[in-house]
C-alpha cells in the first residue's frame, strides 16, 4: 500500500504541537511505515507536493501565514488543525482584543528598553493582520485536535483515525483547551 | 404536595406539582446539562444548555423554568438537542474571550468542562473580540467581563443568598455586563467582600487575587471544617495543595447558613501581618533575638519561678485573648491559677464580660446571660433592634441575615446608634441617641412599649414620636430579636446591658428574650464560660495596684497592637507574649512564643451562643511551631 503523504506547517504558535507530536515516542516507527512526511518544520522542505493530509499548527496573524495556509489547503485533501491556536486562536489571539497599531507602538516605540524607536516597514516582512484568527476563519478545515498543546495521545489518535479512513473527533476525555 | 407522573426519556418518573422539569430530572438522577442553574437560586433560563423536548411543544424549552405537569412526555437527550447545545456553547465561546490558555480558571471551569463534554473542537462563528474592562480595584476580587457568559449566578447569589444585591446587569445586548451598584468599581461599591459571587462564577469572570494561580480545586485536597473567627461558626471547605491553602469555599452556598465573609473566605489567604516564625528572647542589648523553643520555655519558667518566689503567685498575671482555642484557654488557666497560683487571670475583653454579667443579672427577670439565642433567630425575625453594631464589618454573615429578614420577612429594622446607621436603605428607623444616652433611649423604648409615660425624651435625642413608632413596630412583632455589638460592649456599661435585656424581655411579653451579643472575639464565649475572665475587676487595668511583676499574654492569632493596651508596660519586669504575629505589642515582650494560626492546628471553639465546634487543621504549621496548649503545658511541667 502506498504511504499516506503528509505535510505540516507551523504558523503563529510556539511549535509546542509539533513537540507534542514527537512525544508519541516509539509509535513514530509504526507511523513512519504508513506515512511519508513531506514538507514539515522538521524536514525543512520548502515546497508543498500534493499530499493526502495537511496539518496546521498555529493561528493566522500575518500575511505570510495566510498565504502558507492557503497554499497548504490547495495542496491537501484533508486539513487537520493541531492545537488551540489553530482551532480557536489560542494564546496568540491575545492580540485580537487590542488595536494592531497600539501593539506595534507598544513593542517598537514605548517598550522600556527602547530609545527613539520606529515601527519597521521593510519590504519582505509580512504585515500583521488586524486580528489573529483561527485557521477555519481563512480556509475550510476538516478536523481538529485542540489542546495547548494537545496530548501526544490525542495527536496520535487523530492520525490513526485518518489512517483508518475516518474523520477524527476527539472523545471528551482527550479534549483539552489548555 | 400532589404527586405527578411524567415520562422522561421513555421512563416513567414521579415528581411534585410545582416542580420544574429540571427539578424532576434531578430528583430522578436524570442528567441535564446546566450552566446558569445553581442550587438555591431562582432559575432564569439564561444559558439554554438545559433545553429539552416536550411533546406538543413546537420547540425545545429550558428544563429549569418549564413547569412539570402530570402526563408530560419529555426527551432530555437526542441528536437535535445535542446539536443545539453545542451551538449554544459555540456562541458562548465566540461572544467573549474564552480562550482557556489565557484564563486563570482553566482546569476549574464549568464552561470548559461543557466544551469538553460536547467535543467542541472548533467554533463555526467569527469571534466578537470584545474589549470589555477588567475591574481589579477590589481588595480580593477581580471581575473580568471578557470571561463572563452572563449566566447571572453571581447576581442572583448576591441578591438572593447574601441579600445585599450589589451586583446586577448593566447595559443591554452586546454591551450587557455585570455591574456593581450604579456601575461603580466593585471595591468602591456596597460590596461586603463575602466572595459568594466568586464561588458562584462558573468561569474565570470573577476570580480571587488571593487564590489565582495557587492551584485548582480538582487537584487539591478538600478539608471541610468550621471557621472560628467571629463565633458564628460557618462551615468552610478549604482546598489545599502541597500544604498551601488554595482557596476557601462554602460547602453548600445554596443554604442561608452556607454564607461566608471576607474574614473566613479570604482572611487565612491574605496574611496581612508579619508572622512570628521562631521563639524570640530579649538579648543583653534589649533586642529580640531568635532562640530555640526549649530556651524560650526555660526562660519563661525561670523568670516566672523567680517572681513567684519573690512576690508569690499573685506577682504574676495572665491575660488571654478570646480568639484562641479552648484547649489553649484551659492550659492557660491551669498554668496561671493552678501551677503558678495566681488569682490574676483575665481575658482581653474581661471588662465586656463583667458588664454583660452584671447588666444581665440586674435586669427585670435576672436573665441568664448564658442563655442561648441561636443566630438563626435573626433569619426568622419580624422585628430587629440593632444597637451599636456594624455587623457587615464585625460579623458579616449576621449582617446578611438581618438584610434577608428585612427583605424576606418584611422585618422592621430599628437601628439604635449614636454615630452610624449600619443599614441605610434597610433600616425602617434610625434612633440616634445623644452621646451616652443609649441606655435612656432603650429604657424609654421599653416604657413606650409598656405604655408608661416618658419624661426625658427631649434630652436623649430621640423624640416621643420616634419612640412611639418604634414601640408600635416592636409591639406588633411576634418574633423580635435584639442585637448589640462592639459599640455597646466596648463601653463596659452594665446599665446599658440591663436596658437591653429589659427591652428584650418586654418585647417578647415576658417570654424567652431573644438577645444576641456580637462579641469581638470568636471564642470569647468559651473563655467566659470556662471562667477565664476575672469576675471581680480588670486584671490589666490594675497591674500596678496589685503589684504584678510578670505578665503572660496569650494572644494566639489575635492581632493586637501595643496601643490597644495603653497600660503596657508599667511596672512589669517580665512580659511574655504568645502570638502568631509580630505586632508592636509582641515586639515589647521579653520572650515571644510563636503561635500557629487557627488553620494550622486543630482545636475546639464555641459559637457566640456557646455551641461547641471542632475546628480541624487545614495546613501544617510553619516549621517547628507547636500548638499553644502544648507550649503552655511544657512551661507548667517545668514547675513539677
Amino acid at each position: 500500500m502506498a504511504k499516506v503523504k503528509v505535510a505540516s506547517v507551523w504558523l503563529e504558535g510556539c511549535s509546542g504541537c509539533h513537540m507534542s507530536f514527537l512525544d508519541i515516542d516509539a509509535a513514530i516507527i509504526d507511523l513512519a511505515n504508513a506515512v511519508e512526511f513531506t514538507r514539515t518544520p522538521i524536514t525543512d522542505i520548502k515546497e508543498f507536493p500534493e499530499v493526502d493530509v495537511g496539518i496546521v499548527e498555529g493561528s493566522v496573524g500575518n500575511t505570510e501565514e495566510e498565504e502558507v495556509l492557503k497554499d497548504l489547503r490547495a495542496h491537501c485533501k484533508i486539513l487537520m488543525a493541531w492545537g488551540d491556536c489553530a482551532c480557536f486562536g489560542g494564546v496568540c489571539a491575545m492580540r485580537s482584543t487590542l488595536d494592531k497599531e497600539d501593539c506595534l507602538k507598544r513593542a517598537y516605540i514605548e517598550s522600556e528598553s527602547t530609545v527613539d524607536g520606529k515601527i519597521p516597514h521593510p519590504p519582505g516582512v509580512p504585515a500583521l493582520l488586524d486580528k489573529v484568527l483561527p485557521v477555519n476563519n481563512i480556509v475550510k478545515v476538516d478536523c481538529y485536535v485542540p489542546g495547548c498543546p494537545p496530548e501526544a495521545s490525542a495527536i496520535l489518535y487523530g492520525l490513526k483515525e485518518l489512517l483508518a479512513g475516518k474523520i477524527p473527533v476527539l472523545p471528551p476525555d482527550m479534549m483539552r483547551f489548555d | 404536595m400532589k404527586e405527578i407522573t411524567l415520562t422522561i426519556d421513555g421512563k416513567q418518573v414521579k415528581g411534585k406539582e410545582g416542580d420544574t422539569v429540571l427539578q424532576v430530572c434531578e430528583a430522578n438522577n436524570i442528567y441535564v446539562p446546566t450552566l446558569c442553574h445553581m442550587k438555591g437560586l431562582t432559575d432564569v433560563a439564561a444559558c439554554r444548555m438545559c433545553i429539552v423536548e416536550v411533546e406538543r411543544e413546537r420547540r425545545p424549552v429550558p428544563a429549569c423554568t418549564y413547569p412539570a405537569r402530570d402526563g408530560l412526555a419529555i426527551q432530555t437527550h437526542n441528536e437535535k438537542l445535542e446539536k443545539y447545545r453545542r451551538l449554544v456553547l459555540e456562541l458562548m465561546f465566540t461572544e467573549r474571550n474564552h480562550l482557556c490558555a489565557q484564563c486563570v480558571a482553566s482546569g476549574d471551569c464549568e464552561l470548559q468542562k461543557m466544551g469538553y463534554k460536547y467535543q467542541m473542537d472548533s467554533t463555526r462563528y467569527p469571534y466578537a473580540w470584545p474589549t470589555l474592562p477588567v475591574d481589579s480595584q477590589h481588595e480580593y476580587l477581580v471581575i473580568d467581563h471578557n470571561r463572563c457568559i452572563l449566566c447571572g449566578r453571581c447576581i442572583r447569589t448576591c441578591d438572593e443568598i447574601v441579600g445585599v444585591h450589589t451586583l446586577d446587569f448593566g447595559y443591554r445586548g452586546w454591551k450587557d455586563v455585570v455591574v456593581a451598584d450604579l456601575n461603580q468599581p466593585l471595591g468602591k461599591s456596597t460590596c461586603i467582600s463575602c466572595g459568594a459571587c466568586f464561588q458562584a462564577c462558573p468561569t474565570g469572570a470573577i476570580f480571587s487575587k488571593k487564590s489565582a494561580y495557587k492551584g485548582r480545586r480538582p487537584e487539591s485536597q478538600e478539608i471541610t471544617t468550621v471557621c472560628p473567627i467571629c463565633g458564628i461558626g460557618c462551615a468552610i471547605k478549604a482546598f489545599v495543595k502541597n500544604n498551601m491553602l488554595v482557596r476557601i469555599d462554602s460547602p453548600d452556598p445554596s443554604q442561608h447558613d452556607g454564607l461566608l465573609c471576607y474574614m473566613g473566605r479570604f482572611g487565612p489567604l491574605a496574611q496581612e501581618h508579619p508572622r512570628v516564625k521562631t521563639p524570640m528572647m530579649e538579648n543583653a542589648r534589649g533586642k529580640l533575638e531568635p532562640c530555640s523553643l526549649t530556651e524560650a520555655v526555660d526562660m519563661v519558667a525561670k523568670k516566672l519561678a523567680q517572681v513567684k518566689a519573690h512576690n508569690g503567685g499573685d506577682g504574676i498575671a495572665g491575660v488571654a485573648s478570646g480568639q484562641v482555642s479552648s484547649q489553649a484557654l484551659k492550659a492557660f488557666k491551669d498554668l496561671i491559677t493552678g501551677t503558678l497560683g495566681s488569682k490574676f487571670l483575665d481575658t482581653l475583653d474581661g471588662d465586656e464580660y463583667r458588664a454583660v454579667i452584671k447588666g444581665a443579672s440586674a435586669s427585670q427577670n435576672k436573665m441568664n446571660p448564658k442563655a442561648k439565642t441561636p443566630l438563626e433567630d435573626i433569619f426568622n425575625a419580624d422585628c430587629i433592634v440593632l444597637v451599636g453594631a456594624d455587623p457587615f464589618k464585625t460579623h458579616p454573615v449576621a449582617g446578611s441575615y438581618i438584610v434577608r429578614a428585612v427583605r424576606r420577612n418584611k422585618a422592621a429594622l430599628i437601628v439604635v446608634d449614636s454615630t452610624q446607621n449600619a443599614f441605610p436603605g434597610y433600616a425602617a428607623m434610625w434612633l440616634k441617641p445623644k452621646k451616652d444616652k443609649e441606655a435612656s433611649v432603650l429604657n424609654n423604648l421599653t416604657k413606650s412599649l409598656k405604655g408608661s409615660p416618658i419624661k426625658d425624651a427631649a434630652t436623649t435625642g430621640v423624640s416621643q414620636k420616634e419612640l412611639r413608632q418604634a414601640a408600635e413596630a416592636l409591639g406588633k412583632s411576634k418574633h423580635p430579636v435584639i442585637i448589640y455589638g462592639e459599640a455597646v460592649l466596648r463601653q463596659h456599661n452594665a446599665g446599658l446591658i440591663t436596658s437591653l435585656h429589659n427591652l428584650a424581655t418586654v418585647s417578647t411579653g415576658g417570654g424567652q428574650p431573644n438577645i444576641i451579643a456580637l462579641k469581638s472575639r470568636g471564642n470569647s464565649r468559651s473563655a467566659w464560660d470556662m471562667g477565664l475572665a476575672s469576675s471581680s475587676e480588670s486584671v490589666i487595668n490594675s497591674l500596678a495596684k496589685n503589684g504584678v511583676k510578670a505578665l503572660y499574654l496569650l494572644l494566639g492569632d489575635d492581632y493586637v497592637e501595643a496601643n490597644q493596651l495603653p497600660w503596657l508596660p508599667k511596672g512589669i519586669d517580665f512580659l511574655v507574649v504568645q502570638s502568631s504575629y509580630l505586632s508592636s505589642l509582641a515586639q515589647k515582650a521579653d520572650v515571644v512564643i510563636p503561635s500557629p494560626t487557627w488553620i494550622e492546628v486543630s482545636g475546639d471553639y464555641s459559637t457566640l451562643d456557646g455551641t461547641p465546634m471542632s475546628v480541624s487543621r487545614i495546613t501544617k504549621p510553619l516549621d517547628g511551631l507547636r500548638a499553644d496548649w502544648e507550649v503552655i503545658n511544657d512551661i507548667a511541667k517545668r514547675f513539677k
